[in-house]
């Protein structure tokens, strides 16, 4: 205390003096007056100013990717990809490098909240024990995002053991990378559910049918490991890579041949590049491919039977040709035909389980069946139910489907249907706004946990998290509220959880790894077998564990080459993206915002991209405000002239539009889920890419900010003042 | 005594630290971006001065288009830093010389506290790559919780750019001097290098020819350098591929 | 009118009058610049003099100093294992606050004393390992209570000594007068 008024007086008594010293000694030691805290008890193995290093996991997205964090001084500095973990091979994104901005953004939600106001701890778990205890098993409903594995087993052991509902995940990531449309085409053709890998590092030519492998698909820090080997293949010959998307997306930006086929004709291309390789290949043609006619192909999709050809003879004539489904082409009424002909195109070229081809992706240490998160058709019936009344409380973890769903399927209204909504958001997103109370969970560097590795790595690994630093705020991990909750409800919840806290619940999980002769280490106790998996991040098999797809029907498989069908009187087709930047929850992260879109350079804002030709055609310039109209709503959004679309398409990121995820979020930009109905494809997944749209011009002009920006420069601005 | 300015800079023409950037399998991830502003406390600057150009990424990804729809191709992501030239235009226009060339580590220096913001060398910089702080950009607490301690933080009126991670070169040495060896090639590298999920860039010491960055350099042939005509001996090499 | 006022400077009373502005401010700037180099107040009267007189290695408390950048300030864990077995520890006035911030758990506030600007990245170990004695930089610990700095930690004074640490030998000079050796 006594230096603040040493440090009062000094300026009080010495101000004319004090601006004379600091011009004559050159501006000495500005921070001469700071203070510093001694450690109260300095771990041990610290010194002032050096680094210690932890290993977790990194939850920007459910791929799982080891990290390094570099702390200083109990704060975390840096994320470093994890070295040792066989998914990421110490690489990282940008999400992954930016996730500190979340643990130290000023929004976070601080304390416990009952309607708005801040409760105690006690108080908070009450309200859980309370809703535990007062309502009927199937009354209660849990909502989860795909991240915090072990929270969702936590909460499917305690639904197991008491009745309540199984908890139900959900991710916009998962939507728009349409998983239950790639696990349900694996099905049907191979008999059994999983995500499909595609080994693209080991490949010669791949197809990609609008994968966006090297943005947010799947596991991208690994798929773009893959490319690298397509590009700088073993046998030093320069893989090929071909995309099919009607708007160039960055992954489609590094293709050697980019081909805009026209929207919903995805299906009968890829049925007529395999009658082209079938025929090439000679022996019997396969049923699937019987069918379609290349030549009404050629037509249809805006691409020239020749070069259909010569596409097929690549495909046919290369030792490994890999097809890939993905992005836009699932998201339409015929996705599941896409992804099942896809695969078919694999199965021809008879790539599965080879080097280059097609496994199933290797199944985590501590999972026995594919879990994937719900479909969005799926989502729409727990929706009816909460509607309907028929959920009394409703918990919701690691997801804000108020904001990630399409607005058109009435989350938020149905939220009135529901009781009591408890949130554990980490952030004040729009889905806590709605909630009753908001239990605010740790950041996922100060939490415990592991995350399965679905896809991505050839080895079978569980990523392990541990605290980096200790909590910022008045938070409580999840899993020691429910805990507690379920302890103190006592009878069948205190049995389902027999834990003293979230760590004793975690050794249970990962203790029948100890022992296995094929981890890359053992150990004979828990506590030495938790040392390891904190200090090397987790655990994993030595050897490669993808299962080899075996589809001897496959070819038999009769399949549609019939157009998708789009909803809607527009004359756009319009094809949502995932921001490659900010994905589903980076727009919080002030970093992330300015980081450049990798297509068109357009930071902090949302854009609608136009082929130039029909921007000319409809009068627009770039940065000119238009009014999107889909059947399920509007919007107003600034145009972008992009050069690399199709004329009759139009496209828009999705990631902005928020209004309540912190100050760098807010009110920036729009949404275009606010656009989407409810259409499906076969799989229950959303078609989100089978709209059609118009187009109004508003006359108002909205600037974006753009690397490739000129202005400022030549007289345009932004903002008056400046 | 020798006095510093009468020592020949022999090294300039090889350069000591050096990096090789593979275009063709660089995927514009901006992985690089974001890493390189984490640890180097580089500050956002939002929305507005963003569209004025001011943001302040010492790396940055630039793609151009050839052609016209459907023809249209976009270019090799080109990852464009600071090429730390042997031969720097940026450094002899400075009035306060707070762009220096470092004679021990052959790299351009930006002296924050010699830099009195002429941007003269920011005009004078044929690649582009200098970002100046026009304002003293916020970091609203607690986001200041995760300045890296090993770089100064910049403030208003200050020119900065890419250091090739200095701080990481120093702390290397560091190290390797407490151990009693020399710095072994791999044993660190830059942050954008560490983030890179593709691998598209690899930092070393260019005048060692058994080092990583030299080995790759020599097994991709043709390599470019950027604006190499203008004598600026740049020391960072790129791959277009394809 | 400005030049009625020069010619009212230029008049014995006006040179008195512009005499007595410019000590004024003269003195304002001394003591502002002498502010600068008292020691600062600290929460507890530390008597380095004392501890160095009991054969306390500099390294005890500041380890930091031969590991890395930092020196650092010992924890208070670190004080209270000698002081909480010291009779006096109990009693005393001056190590109250001591007492009163381990047993409430509160950090002390110590203000640094030498310092250099944010700028500047200063590396005790290489200099310790270089064979620097502490007290080259700090000063006798044998004769004062808090630490004060004995000299102005400024850009000439750390080239002086490297150059001179330097003398004939090239490679030496280069290094320790690079501007990137301190400056990043």
């Amino acid at each position: 205390m006594s230096n603040k008024f040493s440090r009062r007086d000094f300026l009080k008594l010495a101000g004319v003096g004090a601006a004379t010293t600091a011009i004559l000694t050159g501006c000495g030691p500005a921070s001469r007056y700071v203070k510093r805290e001694p450690y109260m008890l300095m771990p041990e193995y610290t010194y002032n100013g050096q680094s210690t290093y932890y290993a977790t996991t990194c939850r920007e997205c459910a791929a799982g990717c080891g990290l390094i964090v570099r702390t200083s001084q109990g704060r975390a500095i840096k994320t470093e990809g994890n070295a040792n973990n066989p998914l990421n091979l110490g690489k990282t994104c940008a999400r992954g490098q930016a996730t500190l901005q979340g643990l130290y953004n000023p929004d976070r939600v601080t304390d416990p909240a009952k309607a708005g106001a801040s409760i105690t701890w006690d108080a908070a778990t009450q309200a859980v024990v309370d809703a535990l205890k007062n309502h009927k098993p199937d009354e209660i409903a849990f909502l989860m995002g795909t991240t915090s594995d072990h929270l969702f087993d936590l909460v499917t052991d305690l639904a197991a053991a008491t009745g309540i509902n199984a908890p139900v995940r959900f991710g916009a990531l998962s939507m728009f990378e349409s998983r239950a449309t790639l696990s349900t085409a694996a099905e049907n053709l191979f008999g059994q559910r999983g995500l499909p890998f595609f080994d693209v590092g080991g490949a010669q030519v791949v197809f990609s049918f609008g994968a966006n492998f090297l943005e947010t698909w799947l596991s991208p820090v690994s798929y773009t490991r893959g490319f690298a080997g397509l590009r700088e293949a073993q046998t030093k010959m320069r893989g090929t890579f071909v995309q099919f998307e009607s708007r160039m997306s960055a992954t489609g930006g590094k293709a050697d041949e980019w081909m805009p086929i026209r929207p919903g004709t995805e299906a009968m291309v890829v049925l007529a590049i395999g009658k082209l390789v079938a025929e090439k290949r000679g022996g019997t043609m396969p049923h699937a491919f019987i069918e379609v006619d290349p030549a009404n192909v050629a037509a249809k999709s805006g691409i020239k039977l020749e070069t259909l050809e010569q596409l097929a003879e690549k495909f046919a004539s290369s030792a490994g040709a890999l097809a890939i489904p993905g992005g836009a082409a699932l998201g339409q009424s015929n996705g599941l035909t896409v992804a099942e002909a896809v695969l078919a195109l694999n199965a021809l070229v008879d790539n599965f389980g080879k080097p280059g081809g097609v496994y199933f992706s290797a199944l985590a240490p501590n999972q026995t069946e594919y879990q994937r998160a719900a479909s969005v058709q799926e989502m729409q019936g727990f929706i009816q139910k909460m509607a309907e009344g028929k959920f009394k409380v409703l918990f919701i973890h690691g997801v804000n489907p108020v904001f990630e769903l399409p607005a058109s399927l009435g989350f938020k209204e149905a939220l009135s249907g529901v009781g009591q909504v408890i949130s554990f958001a980490t952030f004040p997103d729009e889905t806590a706004q709605e909630a009753d109370y908001v239990l605010p969970d740790h950041h996922s560097l100060e939490s415990w946990g592991y995350q399965r590795v679905v896809t991505g790595s050839a080895q079978p690994v569980l990523s392990g998290s541990q605290p980096v630093v200790s909590p910022f705020y008045n938070t409580r991990a999840t899993a020691d509220v429910l805990i507690a909750a379920a302890q103190l409800a006592g009878g069948k919840f205190a049995q389902a959880l027999p834990f003293t806290d979230e760590v004793e619940f975690l050794q249970s999980k990962v203790a029948p790894l100890m022992n296995s002769a094929d981890g890359f280490f053992s150990a004979a106790d828990i506590n030495t077998f938790m040392a390891y998996f904190q200090q090397y991040g987790g655990w994993w098999k030595t050897l490669d564990g993808r299962a080899v797809p075996v589809a001897a029907n496959l070819l038999n498989h009769s399949l549609s080459g019939a157009e998708a069908e789009f909803a809607g009187e527009g004359e756009f087709f319009f094809v949502p993206f995932v921001s490659p930047t900010l994905a589903e929850a980076g727009a919080n992260k002030p970093w992330l915002q300015e980081l450049p879109d990798p297509t068109t350079t357009v930071m902090w804002n949302t854009w609608v991209e136009i082929n130039p030709e029909t921007a000319h055609e409809l009068g627009l310039e770039d940065d000119d405000v238009v009014k999107i109209i889909s059947e399920a709503g509007e919007l107003e959004v600034p145009v972008y002239r992009y050069p690399a679309i199709r004329p009759d398409t139009i496209a828009m990121p999705f990631g902005q539009g928020h209004t309540a995820y912190s100050r760098y979020a807010d009110n920036r930009g729009v949404n275009p889920a606010d656009l989407l109905g409810q259409y499906f494809n076969e799989a229950g997944d959303l078609a989100f890419a089978g709209m059609k749209v118009k187009i109004e011009k508003t006359g108002k002009k909205q600037p974006l900010s753009r690397m490739e920006s000129i202005m400022g420069v030549y007289g345009v601005g932004l903002g008056e003042e400046h | 005594m020798i006095r510093p300015e009468e020592i020949k800079m022999s090294a300039e023409e090889t350069g000591k630290w050096g990096m090789v950037i593979d275009q063709d399998i660089c995927t514009g991830c901006q992985a690089c971006v974001a890493a390189c502003a984490m640890e180097n406390n580089i500050s956002f600057v939002g929305e507005v001065d963003a569209g004025y150009g001011r943001s302040m990424h010492w790396i940055r990804i630039e793609r151009f288009w050839e052609g016209a729809y459907p023809e249209v191709k976009m270019t090799p992501n080109q990852p464009m830093l600071c090429q730390q030239c042997g031969h720097a235009t940026c450094e002899p226009v400075c009035p306060a010389f707070a762009t220096v060339h470092s004679q021990a580590e052959q790299l351009n220096l930006q002296v924050y506290n010699r830099c009195v913001g002429t941007r003269y060398c920011a005009n004078n910089c044929p690649y582009q790559v200098r970002a100046f702080n026009w304002r003293d950009y916020q970091r609203p607490e607690p986001l200041s919780n995760q300045l890296n301690p090993d770089v100064t933080v910049r403030r208003m009126g200050v020119m900065e750019k890419c250091t090739f991670c200095i701080q990481r070169i120093h702390k290397a040495q560091d190290k390797a001097k407490s151990e009693g060896r020399e710095v072994v090639d791999g044993e660190f590298t830059t942050a954008c290098a560490q983030a890179c999920p593709a691998n598209a860039i690899v930092f070393g010491r260019v005048d060692d020819p058994e080092s990583l960055v030299s080995q790759v350099a020599r097994a991709h042939g043709h390599g470019v350098k950027h604006l190499e005509e203008l004598g600026t001996l740049p020391n960072v090499t790129y791959f277009k591929g394809g | 009118m400005i030049k009625r006022l020069f010619d009212w400077l230029k008049q014995p009373l006006g040179l008195i009058a512009v005499g007595i502005t410019f000590l004024a401010l003269f003195s304002l700037a001394a003591y502002g610049i002498s502010l600068t180099q008292k020691p600062p107040e600290q929460p507890l009267q530390f008597p380095h003099r004392t501890h160095v007189a009991f054969g306390i290695q500099c390294l005890y408390c500041h380890p930091g100093a031969s590991k890395g950048p930092a020196a650092g300030i010992p924890s208070q864990a670190k004080c209270w294992g000698c002081h909480n077995q010291i009779q006096k520890t109990q009693t005393s006035e001056l190590l109250k606050p001591l007492k009163d911030a381990v047993l409430s758990g509160t950090p002390l506030e110590w203000v640094p004393v030498a310092q250099v600007p944010d700028f500047v990245q200063f590396n005790h170990r290489a200099h310790v390992a270089a064979g620097q004695n502490c007290e080259n930089c700090h000063g006798d610990m044998t004769k004062v209570t808090i630490a004060e700095n004995p000299q102005v930690m400024n850009m000439g004074w750390c080239l002086d000594c490297h150059k001179t640490i330097a003398g004939e030998d090239h490679e030496k000079l280069v290094k320790l007068v690079d501007c990137g050796t301190c400056h990043y």
